[in-house]
């Protein structure tokens, strides 16, 4: 059994490897280590993971659990659960930290439940408060924030993909590898898994993209995506939407930006034909620059928009997109 | 069928930003000027419920149970004319959504809901308030049932149910034994908009009220969480240059050259 005090990261797999978002998770780890004067520990689950194994010990955790079943092949929230349950029982952390993906998602709240913890989901900051360490979250669409202090132990954290900026990577790989077995009992599991479809996804995935493309009600029509799309290939970036296309199928669900769907903060944001709802500002007012583009002078989207240009998208993506090419030959 | 929809008032995520003010001394928000509404996702969940019971065999009956201090009626008859058959309110000075976290709330719940028959109980993936997410799980959990989360479509066949799962890149189908928890995701999509006749009807439908000791507790239970404090953001002050100067190709331009200068590309 493992004494010292530590901080339990967990890193997620996607398709053989390691999620792009596990340097902030174990950034956001390493800030309630120091606070908790505790180790950094990550685990990864999965099956056939040691190369990714060896990886992980590039981000700077004092100790990598490797947890390796066959039944941890792809995500399935009972079997995740209970292998996480095993590990927390064998090395008892003093807070488990994921990222607020959709894995974590399901996995954090049922893992808390599980171990009888209380969960601060969707943090955006870890600070210290009177000697105790704090977790902020963004509540009522962002427009008050709340700060937590952990009752139980374990207490659990998901936090906000791109609040943390991650570290740099270390030359000399740390870390101990610790393999952890685990027994899961199949026939326990309530849910069955009968078929998975995975998607290509067209372009640049958005919840990680520098640049994003979004559009909204105003675009009027599928077809409107089309000249969004010419403009994000121009500038390499993602393509987003609020809910209305999403709702109306102009555009793919996936592409949601707002507090329903992905909370992003790109380096730019482009938002056409986006009026400024609370919802979707809430997914993306941390965005560094943002420009917006309607046709509506007083639409609330120029309130928190960085530049501007007042009218018909339909005229101004074609130029904008030519003048873009030019600047960026 | 017996299906429970869990819905929460909160008060409406689109108020202006000065509408959500801080009271220190209660350590609670205090809504100014803005209606409470029904919360998005809980609405999700109801149209999911509703989908099922228009093409389930033998019909379905469908309760919404809504936990808080004051649940407003003029909310609640909106999921009546939209095809709830039923509410359910529990109400109680101690349940107050700011007082309560994930882990009481599902406890509370869950006391309400094993006095209702049922076979699936439909929760939305987080409510707009908190957005905490936890409640949907937390009930599987205490009522040991098997839970479906982030779930856009489901078909009921006998007593087994079929859910499609939303993932970062596609989607799965998910099986699993009624009586189930589905949390349903936001790509179920709106719900359905009411009639006159229906929402002249829903006046009609039954409205049931109970207290803390209906559902057999004394007291909320004890959180999980401490809450040390609220405030309101500051506000990143964006000033929005515009570009309108000559013809609109003119602005277009302008405005690119402008980003290259301030070498945002």
């Amino acid at each position: 059994m493992h004494t010292e005090k530590q901080v339990l990261v967990f890193l997620e797999i996607e398709r053989g490897a390691l999620h792009p978002m596990a340097a902030e998770a174990l950034t956001a780890g390493k800030q309630v280590a120091q606070n908790l004067r505790a180790e950094l520990a990550a685990v990864i689950m999965g099956s056939g993971i040691a190369d990714t194994a060896q990886n992980v010990r590039r981000y700077g955790a004092d100790r990598v659990y490797v947890v390796e079943h066959a039944s941890l092949e792809t995500y399935h929230g009972e079997y995740f659960c209970l292998a996480l349950s095993e590990l927390c029982r064998t090395a008892p952390p003093a807070v488990i930290l994921m990222i607020n993906t959709l894995i974590g998602l399901d996995l954090a709240p049922r893992l808390a439940w599980n171990l009888d913890a209380g969960l601060v989901t969707d943090c955006v900051a870890i600070d210290a408060f009177d000697g105790e360490i704090t977790f902020t979250k963004p509540i009522y669409s962002g427009n008050i924030m709340a700060v937590y202090t952990p009752v139980t132990t374990p207490t659990l954290v998901t936090v906000r993909p791109r609040s943390f900026t991650a570290l740099s990577f270390l030359d000399t790989p740390l870390g101990e590898i610790v393999p952890v077995s685990v027994a899961l009992d199949q026939a326990s599991a309530k849910t069955t898994l009968v078929e998975r479809t995975l998607e290509q996804g067209d372009g640049i995935r958005l919840e990680t993209a520098e640049r994003i493309v979004a559009g909204g009600r105003g675009i009027g029509k599928a077809e409107g995506f089309t000249l969004l799309k010419t403009m994000a290939e121009t500038l390499g970036a993602a393509i987003g939407a609020s809910r209305p296309p999403c709702d109306l199928g102009w555009v793919s669900s996936k592409a949601q930006v707002g507090q329903t769907g992905e909370i992003v903060a790109p380096g730019l944001y482009i938002a056409v034909g986006i009026s400024g709802s609370t919802q979707h500002l809430a997914g993306m007012a941390g965005s560094k620059t943002i420009v917006a583009i309607n046709k509506d002078p007083q639409a609330n989207i120029f309130k928190i928009a960085d530049y501007g240009v007042v009218g018909n998208y339909e005229d101004i993506i074609p130029v904008l997109n030519e003048t873009l090419q030019e600047i960026l030959a | 069928m017996h299906i429970i929809v869990c819905m929460k008032q909160v008060p409406d995520p689109e108020g202006p930003r000065d509408a959500f003010e801080v009271n220190q001394a209660s350590g609670l928000v205090e809504p100014r000027g803005i209606p409470p509404v029904l919360s998005l996702f809980d609405e999700n969940a109801l149209e999911m419920a509703l989908r099922i019971k228009d093409v389930h065999p033998a019909g379905a009956a469908v309760s919404v149970i809504s936990l808080g201090k004051r649940i407003s009626s003029a909310v609640m008859l909106k999921a009546l004319a939209a095809g709830a058959d039923e509410i359910v309110k529990i109400e109680d000075e101690t349940l107050d959504a700011g007082r309560l976290d994930s882990f009481a709330t599902a406890h509370l719940l869950a006391a309400a809901i094993r006095k209702i028959p049922y076979d699936l109980i439909i929760t939305g993936r987080q409510a707009a308030d908190f957005n905490d997410g936890q409640v949907g799980i937390g009930l599987a959990h205490i009522l040991d049932l098997p839970v479906v989360t982030l779930a856009r479509a489901v078909t009921v066949q006998g007593s087994e149910l079929r859910a499609e799962r939303v993932l970062a890149h596609g989607y799965e189908v998910m099986c699993a034994p009624l009586p189930a928890v589905i949390m349903a995701s936001n790509e179920v999509g709106e719900l359905r908009y009411p009639s006159m006749i229906q929402r002249r009807e829903a006046k009609q439908k039954p409205v049931r009220t109970w207290g803390l000791a209906d559902i057999g507790l004394a007291a909320p239970p004890a959180t999980r969480l401490t809450r040390k404090r609220l405030y309101a953001p500051e506000l990143r002050e964006r000033q929005c240059r515009m570009f309108s100067a000559g013809s609109p190709a003119d602005a277009v331009r302008n405005l690119a050259m402008q980003l290259k200068e301030d070498r945002v590309i």
